[in-house]
């Protein structure tokens, strides 16, 4: 085994406000504790080095919870996997995010992991981020700029940069993530590979979102994870569906559509042809639910 | 003498064999209350840690510690400089700390005993270490060849263990079959996943004897094998086994970072603990041997088998611990699954730059059954007949004798095939299932059936296959049995308590196991093999029955009842016919001791099982006793994504008989369920030497909700052997199941996998390439 510095911890900070926290974090010499299941890990195997001082905010009561309101879900980043799971509110609103949460990790893994450190992870392969993507979400993004709180909202598909990469600027702490809650109609569906039903990182996984309305397909998203250096929308093959008739084999023709726009990696999980085939089967067999079922 | 109690008016037998006891342990491995040998911790302990090579083959150029022993908290550092050449390991090429070269990830090249783990870690880091790469060589077939990179020096060849063997004329059988089947299989790299990681504890008094915790399931053939590679006496050392979690055969020979952890103990005068990180543990544990087998066999129109012709070509990786000498196991699956009286077997491993594999539960079966009983499947179709009757119609009968020379006492073959196949409706749901497999839709159903065969009474591998039992009863009919049988979770601390309490007619709680300590424990061979509860029950029996003897002695001359007519039951002795009470047990042993002539009841045995080891032409009855499993699989493949979801497992098992029924259930479901991450999820993945797959995340363990139905039935064949019948039973069940998957998917989609495990991205290939073939000849 080699062993690799992981940096080391001189400070420790336990903010209760999201003020206290920017501050904390303003020289970009921090470290951002959440729940902990990435950052202990990557702290640990030297992916993720410490930078010097770990700000823990999971004291700051304000950044955890769900809810809706003018039509808007805002999700706050401290809200764990398992509080989605259990929102009943938010299930009947966004099934797709339940559905999510159900096949994400394990539950004691879900207990700790929060949606805004799923998020900030930036892993291609980061299941809470494939929904919110067909959900077209914005992220909330605060900063200490010296004299105030600032803060700036991005689109979450402007997020990511690459694998583990994102727009954040040091210093800039994610606070929430929101959305318009789907107009009826709209349904979103989520699938991932297999075959372990718990603990199970994404080989490929996918969401497709789309109202079906006399038989004519609108407001489609089509979504990919694990299968690019970071989870993409499928414009080709959701431009392929924008208002077409869903029938025949339109599902099969944009499910080829979208295998086409990835750039899948062999490793040690999945060869890029395996890969490449099951996203294929996965936004066909979603088009299929969605439109057919 | 009336005792008072003997109004009572009569005692039945009761009996704990074939009933359902808890492991005497369970409840305080529940709580958490267990202290592991991982949890252990001995006052000024300091902590060991290893550097490995990391690399597959390499020159040491340069090795520069200085900065690691200056660090703060650092009191040892080792380099194969710093010691004498100690070898070690059954081919004697194995050293602790290797210097000049490295021939695998694994090699060991310096050690760090320290004040903390922490500690260790940075001052491994602070090692300087220059290699220079030298040509590797990964794959056997490469490296037999003539111009292929030495892996040890001062060898001819890379060539190691060399087995054959010979029965009756293949050529001249297979000129009397009218089919012939010849396939390739390659079975994998897969490893144990104990729960809890390797670990050793060593710890030496002033004399210079040591005391050694450790996981080891063969404490005393393990100082043997440790002693040279410390340069001391094994005498000198004393081998205690916490509780440990898990070992499945992985502890049955001597490791390095064993000797490397009494070698840091050694130079610092400080106990050393060494313990694996999970990371370490997946690349440095032992793995199952990877095998390439070539089967050709043949059949007669009516399924009579006439031949089988085997090779086996095993990649041994850079040292040799038991991986390589799996075809000991192998050649009697390929000698004595179904009657074959024509066979030819050649085996040969050759030494690679790969990791190394040791035993690992089912030894070589698993891989011989894998190739075997799907081959057996193959030929099954060839011939138009169903799995089930091909098998039943070569099933060996008692008392048959295979051509390695195994009696077949007690053979159950026959009726754990019959009752696998009418529980499951084998044969219509085989035809249904096959007959569907073209039709459309995503999802196919497949049922598939394999069986196979393994020493169920030990097995004489060594001069030896005893077991020392010591059993002594105090004043008050408390028993206590230290025996040399090693308690590594199976449940032997149970079973031994089950078959005293039915010998002497005490309570299970009054019986005291002790063992798993080399210092009171009389010898064992070890923990292997599926024979713990067939030698030490056995063992144990003797001993109570020895005691007993001596017991109702006592009772008769103060009864005057013939000791013939007397039995022991509920802590009475009492009259046999009728059961009516003559002394309590603590009673009459407490006169015993306080008599004139003062006896205690303590007594010893070394139970020796009536079998031969192998000669070197590799016939003979190497085991007291054998036995038979046969699996169906019931399975649905996703044709679009690949995955193989397995539905039902229904085992049928000859186990002699049971004595503890939970305990039982618990091996064979266990063995199950590891023997199905063999088929469809585990691989531990090697490219050039290297484990790409280190961790659970990419290591794929079936987990609680993959586990299908389990549909377990006991064929008790009474052992005339076994202890009250029994049979060891614990490897069988991972032996059979992949086979009986693969079988079952081939029946669903009409595919073989000869190179398991079946993961989702093989099979959907698989399917994939069917189809484009299909496709293109349209």
């Amino acid at each position: 085994m080699q062993v690799k510095p992981s940096g080391t911890l001189d400070e420790y900070l336990a903010p209760v406000t999201i003020e206290e926290a920017a501050r904390a974090l303003a020289d970009g010499r921090a470290s951002v504790l959440a729940g902990g299941t990435d950052l202990m890990l990557q702290a640990a195997n030297g992916r993720t080095p410490y930078r010097g001082r770990l700000v823990n905010i999971r004291r700051i009561a304000e950044l955890r919870g769900a809810a809706i309101t003018g039509g808007r879900v805002r999700i706050g980043a401290l809200t764990t996997v398992t509080d989605i799971l259990n929102h009943a509110e938010l299930a009947k609103a966004v099934p797709v995010l339940r559905q999510t949460a159900d096949k994400f990790a394990s539950n004691q893994i879900r207990n700790m992991a929060t949606i805004g450190g799923n998020i900030c992870n930036a892993s291609p392969a980061g299941d809470m981020i494939i929904p919110l993507l067909a959900l077209e979400a914005e992220v909330e993004l605060a900063s200490w700029d010296g004299a105030k709180i600032r803060t700036r909202e991005v689109a979450l598909e402007k997020f990511f940069t690459g694998p583990g990469r994102t727009v954040m600027e040091r210093g800039e702490l994610l606070t929430a993530v929101s959305f318009a809650v789907p107009e009826a109609g709209h349904r979103v569906r989520f699938a991932k590979s297999g075959p372990r039903p718990a603990l199970e990182i994404s080989t490929v996984s996918a969401a497709f979102a789309a109202t079906c309305k006399d038989g004519v397909t609108t407001n489609v998203r089509i979504v990919l994870g694990a299968v690019a250096p970071t989870p993409i929308r499928a414009r080709s093959a959701e431009a392929l569906m924008e208002g077409a008739e869903c029938s025949g084999d339109l599902a099969a023709r944009a499910a080829k559509a979208a295998a086409g726009e990835i750039s899948p990696i062999d490793d040690v999980r999945a060869s890029a042809w395996y890969r490449t085939h099951l996203t294929e089967v996965f936004v066909r067999r979603l088009i299929e639910d969605v439109c057919h079922g | 003498m009336a005792d008072k109690v003997q109004l009572l008016t009569s005692i039945e037998k009761k009996t704990l064999i074939g009933k359902r006891v808890p492991k005497p342990d369970s409840r305080d491995k529940a709580i958490g209350r267990t202290r592991y040998i991982n949890d252990m911790k001995l006052p000024g302990m300091l902590h060991g840690k290893i550097l490995h090579a990391g690399v597959p083959h390499a020159r040491i150029k340069r090795i520069d510690v200085s900065k690691a022993r200056d660090l703060p908290g650092v009191h040892a550092v080792l380099t194969a400089d710093d010691i004498p050449e100690f070898i070690f390991g059954m081919a004697r090429d194995n050293r602790p700390l290797k210097g000049g070269k490295v021939r695998c990830v694994r090699d060991e090249i310096a050690a760090v005993a320290a004040e903390s783990e922490a500690i260790c870690d940075a001052a491994l880091a602070l090692i300087e270490v220059e290699f220079e790469a030298l040509p590797a060589v990964f794959d056997p077939a490469e490296a037999a060849k003539d111009d292929a990179p030495r892996i040890h020096e001062g060898k001819d060849d890379n060539f190691n263990l060399k087995y054959h063997f010979g029965s009756g004329d293949v050529k001249a059988a297979e000129a009397t079959s009218d089919v012939v089947i010849d396939e390739t299989f390659n079975v994998h790299y897969v490893t144990h996943v104990c729960m809890g990681t390797s670990c050793a504890i060593a710890d030496f008094d002033p004399d210079g004897k040591l005391t050694i915790y450790s996981q080891t399931q063969y404490p005393y053939n393990f100082k043997m094998d440790l002693a040279p590679a410390l340069g001391m006496h094994a005498g000198d050392i004393r081998v205690i086994q916490p509780p440990i979690g898990g070992a499945f055969g992985s502890k049955l020979d001597v490791y390095p970072y064993e000797p490397v952890c009494v070698l840091l103990a050694r130079a610092t005068q400080r106990p050393v603990k060494l313990m694996f990180s999970r990371e370490e543990e997946f690349i440095n544990a032992p793995t199952r041997q990877p095998v390439r087998i070539h089967l050709r066999a043949g059949a007669k129109k009516d399924g009579t088998l006439t031949f089988r012709d085997i090779k086996c070509l095993l990649n041994n990786g850079a040292y040799t611990s038991w991986g390589p000498t799996v075809p000991y196991v192998m050649m009697r699956t390929f000698s004595s699954l179904f009657r074959v009286p024509d066979v030819n077997i050649d085996c040969q491993s050759v030494y690679t730059n790969n990791p190394y594999a040791g035993s690992f539960r089912g030894y070589g079966n698993v891989q011989a059954t894998y190739a075997l009983a799907i081959h057996t499947d193959i030929m099954a179709e060839a011939l138009g007949m169903s799995f089930v009757d091909l098998a039943l119609k070569n099933a060996q009968v008692s008392g048959e004798v295979t051509p390695q020379g195994a009696v077949l006492n007690e053979c159950a073959l026959a009726e754990c095939l019959t009752l696998a196949a009418d529980k499951t409706d084998f044969r219509a749901k085989e035809k249904e299932y096959a007959a569907l497999r073209d039709a459309p839709g995503r999802f196919k159903r497949g049922i598939g059936m394999a069986a196979s065969i393994h020493n169920a009474g030990g097995a004489k591998i060594h001069k030896s296959d005893g077991c020392g039992t010591i059993l002594k009863l105090d004043d008050y009919a408390r028993c206590t049995v230290i025996t040399g049988a090693s308690e590594i979770g199976q449940g032997i601390d149970a079973v031994l308590s089950q078959i005293i309490s039915e010998e002497l007619g005490i309570p299970m709680r009054d019986i005291t196991i002790v063992n798993n300590d080399s210092a009171i424990a009389p010898w064992d061979v070890g923990v292997h093999a599926s024979r713990t509860t067939f030698i030490a029950g056995n063992g144990a029996q003797r001993a109570a029955r020895k005691a007993r003897v001596q017991i109702l002695a006592a009772a008769s001359r103060q009864s005057n009842v013939p000791p013939e007519a007397l039995d022991l039951r509920e802590g009475w002795v009492v009259q046999e016919d009728g059961g009516v009470p003559v002394i309590k047990i603590d009673r009459i042993l407490r006169q015993m001791h306080f008599s004139d002539e003062p006896e205690l009841v303590m007594v010893s045995d070394y139970y020796e099982p009536p079998s031969e080891p192998e000669g070197k032409d590799h016939v003979g009855d190497m085991s007291a006793a054998y036995s038979h499993a046969v699996h169906v699989a019931e399975v649905e493949v996703d044709t679009e994504t690949g995955e193989v979801k397995v539905l039902k497992i229904t085992s049928a098992q000859d186990v002699g008989r049971i004595i503890n029924e939970l305990g039982l259930e618990a091996q064979i479901e266990g063995g199950i369920i590891m023997g199905l991450g063999y088929a469809i999820s585990e691989e531990l993945i090697i490219e050039n030497g290297q484990v790409r797959n280190p961790n659970f995340r990419d290591y794929k363990l079936i987990t609680s909700p993959e586990v299908p139905e389990l549909d377990l039935h006991f064929i008790e064949s009474h052992s005339s052997t076994g202890p009250m019948g029994a049979k060891g039973i614990a490897e069988l069940p991972t032996i059979v199941i992949a086979p009986a998957v693969a079988n079952a998917v081939h029946n669903a989609i009409g595919i073989r996998f000869h190179n398991p495990p079946m993961t989702p991205e093989k099979v959907a290939r698989a399917i994939w390439e069917k189809n484009s073939s299909r496709a293109a000849a349209e």
